[in-house]
């Protein structure tokens, strides 16, 4: 019993598709090796569980055919068109190198391509001798040392004049504080005290003034606040006097109502008695 | 019945493809309305994608236009389609991995807005709710197809949707026939322990529906 059926005769055993002899063979490796039984029944099962994948509907395309495959020229060949391209390239290029006349040098290293007739170049102007660093700093030095003298006059320049300035001011101011020192000096006792006291009349005056005015205004008001207050208190009075007459006039009414509707229960109270007696009387 | 109606067709088409391949745009027509579905089919279970079956159709047609005069065989017209859309699947998925893009189709709406899932389905006058959960349980196991490797996918989709025998799925990937069979056994021990881990047995089937 050393037979194994391979994959492939499992799967032909599956599907049913082995001949008889070999179909037979299977079998009874299957019935001694029931794991593999078991294996082959689950892929059983999953083949009828898979089949259950339902087709998807899908509507065929209209067809649109062209006509038969066209013989295509070799003139249309993607080849000869390449081929043609190159080779007219290559022909303007020979064309036009005949008439520029193209000329290629290589000399010291250096390749020239040049085209038309070849241009004599004028000889380079010479060009100016450089300076060496040693001259470039005596320069330099040079127009530092005259700004420098520059800078210096100017400012010593300045100087003079703002000394200058500030000399004539003050000169100007200890001349106007003289003058004011001694026309205070010059002002007598008398002159003063007159000063003294018309200032004084003039406060008195302008303060009488102001009380004046001032206690006129608040005469003013005060009569008009008087006069607010006691309408005010008017008012207050009417409205006071309405309530209460309003209030009186409710409790009128309010007596009247009270009185019709005790008048109604004495009424009904006495018809239904009255008719009580007459039950009793008609059952007696 | 239509379905079988359309298997028969497929199936005894050879005149319809001698004369396709004469250049009878007729017969080429036909042979697009009799095969546009499976091929469809094929690429939607390759990719579990509208749009990239959509694209691997179309192209497949396209080729087919274009090669038919050179087929040899008539005999070998099926695994020769299969042969042209394996083809171009393989070249989607290649592009797919170097171009990371997600399709509009894949945004599949909530589930209260799932009504046309049953209004596309051929069977609409059956029961909705039955048709609902059947199409769930295929996207489903579809999704659990998408888990095997792109060599056994090839060969399952071909064994059990597109009915394909061995030796034409031998010969649509230009490989052996034992080759064949190998992987379809070791796609469907992975296909087993796939649905083991989602708990997908044929009792959970059977309650479900």
């Amino acid at each position: 019993m050393s037979y194994r059926p391979d994959e492939s005769t499992l799967i032909s055993y599956l599907y049913e598709e082995l001949e008889a002899k070999e179909n037979g063979k299977v079998e009874q490796f299957l019935q001694a090796n029931p794991e593999e039984q078991k294996k082959l029944q689950q892929m059983a099962d999953v083949l009828g569980i898979i089949r259950h994948v339902q087709d998807k509907e899908v509507i065929a395309p209209p067809i649109f055919m062209d006509d038969a495959p066209r013989t295509r020229s070799v003139w249309m060949s993607g080849y000869f068109k390449t081929v043609v391209g190159i080779a007219a390239t290559l022909l303007l290029l020979l064309v036009a190198t005949r008439l520029i006349g193209p000329e290629i040098r290589y000399s010291q290293g250096e390749l020239r391509i040049s085209f038309a007739e070849k241009k004599i170049s004028p000889p380079a102007a010479q060009p100016p001798s450089g300076l060496s660093p040693e001259q470039v700093q005596e320069m330099i030095n040079s127009s530092l040392v005259k700004n420098n003298e520059a800078i210096a006059a100017g400012w010593s320049e300045t100087q003079k004049q703002l000394s200058l300035s500030i000399r004539q001011n003050l000169d100007l101011n200890s001349r106007k504080i003289d003058g004011l020192m001694k026309d205070a000096s010059l002002a007598s006792q008398d002159q003063v005290r007159a000063f003294v006291a018309s200032m004084q009349s003039d406060n008195l005056k302008s303060i009488r003034e102001y009380m004046q005015l001032s206690s006129a205004e608040q005469n003013k008001y005060m009569e008009g606040l008087l006069v607010d207050f006691s309408k005010y208190l008017n008012e207050q009075r009417n409205q006071d006097l309405q309530l209460f007459q309003a209030r009186i006039g409710s409790i009128e009414r309010n007596t009247d109502e009270f009185k019709q509707e005790t008048e109604q229960i004495l009424s009904s109270l006495i018809s239904s008695s009255g008719n009580e007696t007459k039950k009793q009387s008609s059952y007696e | 019945m239509a379905g079988t109606l359309l298997d028969i067709a497929m199936m005894h088409s050879d005149t319809l493809i001698t004369r396709a391949r004469e250049g009878d745009k007729n017969a080429q027509g036909k042979l697009v309305q009799l095969w546009y579905k499976r091929i469809y089919n094929y690429g939607y279970k390759f990719f579990f994608d509208h749009d990239l079956a959509m694209e691997v159709a179309q192209k497949t047609f396209i080729s087919m236009h274009k090669n038919l005069p050179a087929l040899q065989d008539v005999a070998r017209f099926k695994s020769w389609l299969y042969t042209i859309a394996v083809n171009y699947c393989r070249e989607e998925l290649r592009k797919r991995k170097t171009v990371r893009s997600v399709s509009l189709h894949d945004l599949r709406p909530g589930e209260g807005e799932e009504s046309y899932r049953w209004e596309e389905s051929a069977h609409r006058h059956e029961n909705p709710e039955k048709q609902l959960r059947q199409s769930e349980l295929s996207d489903l196991l579809q999704q659990c197809l998408m888990e095997l490797s792109e060599e056994q996918r090839e060969v399952v989709i071909m064994k059990e949707y597109e009915g394909l025998k061995f030796r034409e799925i031998a010969e649509a990937l230009h490989i052996s026939e034992n080759t064949v069979k190998s992987r379809m056994y070791y796609g469907l021990d992975g296909l087993k322990r796939i649905l083991e881990l989602k708990n997908i047995t044929k009792e959970t089937i059977g309650y479900e529906l």
